[in-house]
């Protein structure tokens, strides 16, 4: 299973692209729109400003969009899980718009929202043995779906409850760093790889969860 | 709840782990990449390195040193004292530190923060301060504790924060290294004084003295050293101790693999 660790210029990959090859993943670190979404997967990192990251996605949104509606497995980390959204308060610039919704800044008193907190997970493969998560973050801002369907886990800071996962087709969003989680967090980024390659696998079955999909990940 | 954190912090010089009292008198205690895994194994939250070497040439063994522990520790690594520019934060980030700190270099030039945090984002920007009680007041030095400064530390402190810093880290030149505990009013001036964690350090002799900067302190978190490498007591021990009196930190044992 070929995953994309995408690199939009800024920060640090080393540990998540440790963490995905250690699950099993062969990591291909890539700047290219049109490399990344030819491979089986794809993750956007949680480094760096949103206007920076924004301005590192494809100009016409509509593929990259389509192929993660599509049923592209894809894990946004804190920035990255941003991504999937529209806009943000934080800049200039538009997300992916995969899921609609806004990036608002984090009203508390002391931000921003640095270290381990706890998470709240609901029922879904990512999360699988992970009852009293306590995951670490590193976020000013949240995001702030229109419709809560999509939130699969919570976190709790200075008394806001906030998204702390979110899921669409299979891309998931976490807004905290599973990299940065020591052993729970890397088991978060082996039940991605898990799925992905499992979805891979059914791929080259020529079968798809989700709604089919035509050429690679492309949205029927 | 965001849980109080316990950070160990590692002086690392021409690649290995170095003990002394204030820069003097170092020995070598070992790899770091090897003790920063245990650490985070003992249930660490987060690993600094203090980048002791003294001379610019030392800059490519630092960043190996970061290269190697990123690629086995899975808990945030901070990374100061090798940070005399702006242009040395991309490489050091790069090569796998999630934060940088900076001390003389942002009294020197305090734009350096700025352009760290539009570049990077403030929560990769920590500015560190050693204060030392004068006056009646805080006063900031530079270069390990040898040069003083005009500088007032909690009005610093608060220019660090406007400029882009998303963290402080505290350290009481007065109470460095005498494990008598944390300089508690420094603390709590510059705790309340700014937005921003802070995190204290110098002086941690025993787990109350983490329990007192997190309650009385109002500390983000607690840097640790000499008392963990001295093997005197372990982040467990810490830890074990913390969650009796209460202070809800991270638990220290790792859940059992599956």
């Amino acid at each position: 299973m070929r995953v994309a660790l995408f690199d939009y210029g800024a920060g640090n990959l080393h540990s998540l692209g440790k963490a995905l090859e250690a699950a099993g993943a062969d990591v291909v670190v890539s700047s290219d729109w049109d490399e990344a979404l030819a491979l089986d997967a794809l993750v956007l990192p949680g480094v760096g400003a949103f206007g920076h990251a924004a301005a590192a996605l494809p100009t016409d949104r509509t593929p990259l969009r389509a192929a993660l509606r599509g049923g592209m497995p894809c894990l946004g980390i804190c920035l990255g899980m941003q991504l999937f959204f529209e806009d943000s308060d934080e800049a200039d610039g538009s997300g992916i718009g995969l899921l609609p919704g806004r990036v608002t800044a984090l009203d508390a008193p002391v931000v921003p929202h640095m270290g381990w907190n706890d998470v709240a997970t609901e029922v879904d493969p990512l999360f699988e043995g992970l009852d009293g998560l306590v995951a670490y973050y590193a976020n000013s801002y949240v995001c702030e779906p229109e419709d809560d369907g999509c939130v699969i886990a919570h976190s709790t800071y200075a008394g806001r409850t906030f998204a702390a996962g979110v899921r669409a087709a299979n891309s998931w969003g976490v807004q905290f760093h599973p990299e940065k989680s020591s052993a729970d967090g890397r088991r978060i980024i082996g039940s991605f790889v898990r799925a992905a390659t499992a979805l891979a696998a059914d791929r080259g079955r020529g079968e798809t969860r989700r709604e089919a999909a035509a050429l690679p990940w492309e949205a029927p | 709840m965001l849980r109080p954190r316990v950070i160990v912090c590692l002086d690392v010089k021409d690649g290995r782990v170095v003990k002394g009292t204030r820069f003097r008198n170092l020995r070598d205690v070992g790899d770091p990449v090897e003790l920063a895994r245990r650490y985070e194994e003992e249930g660490a939250d987060e690993i600094v390195y203090l980048d002791v070497s003294a001379s610019k040439e030392d800059r490519g063994t630092l960043l190996d040193v970061v290269r190697r522990t990123a690629e086995t520790l899975f808990i945030p690594l901070t990374v100061g004292g090798g940070v005399r520019s702006a242009e040395d934060i991309g490489p050091l980030l790069r090569a796998g530190a999630d934060k940088i700190s900076v001390n003389s270099a942002a009294v020197r030039d305090p734009g350096l923060l700025t352009v760290g945090a539009e570049r990077f984002g403030s929560q990769c920007v920590v500015a560190s301060i050693d204060a030392a009680a004068e006056e009646g007041g805080w006063r900031c030095y530079t270069h390990g504790g040898s040069q003083r400064t005009e500088l007032d530390a909690v009005a610093w402190a608060k220019e660090c924060v406007e400029r882009g810093a998303g963290e402080i880290l505290l350290t009481s030149i007065d109470q460095d290294g005498a494990r008598s505990g944390y300089r508690l009013d420094l603390t709590r001036a510059v705790s309340d004084a700014v937005s921003v964690p802070v995190i204290a350090s110098g002086g941690a002799g025993r787990p109350e003295h983490l329990r007192d900067a997190f309650t009385e302190g109002r500390a983000s978190a607690a840097l640790v050293a000499g008392i963990l490498h001295d093997g005197l007591t372990t982040v467990g021990a810490l830890k074990h101790d913390l969650t009796g009196w209460g202070v809800k930190v991270r638990p220290a044992s790792q859940r059992e693999a599956a």
